[in-house]
């Protein structure tokens, strides 16, 4: 399976990272999933999230998620970017994607991922009031 | 033997630092650890409950043994995405 994680204060380029798009042969599913900056955090307005992570330890929490992904499902590649600093409402700080054979296991790898992630990534947010 | 420690997101507001240095005893555990650094900075004895540990870049639980050189590092639950 072939990774590639990302984790970067520069802005997420969707359109740079699909154009740079592989797909191996025999591949019939691309998920993409894009985490936006909601413009509320509970009953607050926001204009940005500040996010923090400790870096070297949510990239190798990363490559634990990507083995047990490797293990559980016949998913061909995964690409995950994780912005990190300022990120302000309505942009991404999160883009996954995840090419299979088929569209049950590409789905099931990248909800698999995220929900891995927010439990096990070292990874912070803190609102910016509006 | 002297235990580098961090701490990471809000954990750092309440500590009043990133990163500290603390000495212990061989055959303290991360759980001893964790005492020693409530007692040391009160406000993260009231996130007690709610911290996650690691060494280097492991998750561990309170019966880890911890070693000279040893970087620990306490935070709140992850929130990425």
């Amino acid at each position: 399976m072939k990774t590639e994680l990302t984790i970067s204060i520069d802005a997420i380029d969707e359109a740079a990272l699909v154009k740079r798009r592989e797909i191996g042969d025999g591949m019939g599913a691309v998920v993409c999933f894009s985490g936006v900056v909601r413009g509320r955090e509970g009953d607050a307005s926001i204009t940005a999230i500040d996010y923090e992570a400790h870096e070297e330890m949510a990239r190798h929490q990363f490559g634990l998620i990507f083995d047990a992904i490797e293990q559980r499902w016949p998913v061909d590649s995964v690409r995950v970017v994780h912005r990190l600093g300022l990120v302000p409402v309505n942009e991404p700080s999160l883009w996954v994607e995840v090419t299979a054979a088929h569209r049950a296991e590409a789905f099931a790898a990248c909800q698999f991922l995220i929900e891995e992630m927010k439990q096990k990534v070292p990874i912070w947010k803190k609102p910016l009031p509006a | 033997m002297i235990i580098a420690v961090q701490f990471w997101s809000y954990f750092a507001d309440f500590a009043g630092c990133k990163k500290t240095e603390i000495e212990i005893e061989n055959g303290t555990t991360l759980a001893k650890l964790h005492e020693r650094v409530c007692e040391q900075f009160p406000k993260l004895a009231e996130a007690k409950n709610s911290t996650l540990k690691a060494v280097g870049v492991n998750y561990q639980d309170d019966e880890f043994m911890l070693s000279d050189g040893d970087e620990v590092s306490f935070f709140p639950p992850v929130q990425g995405g």
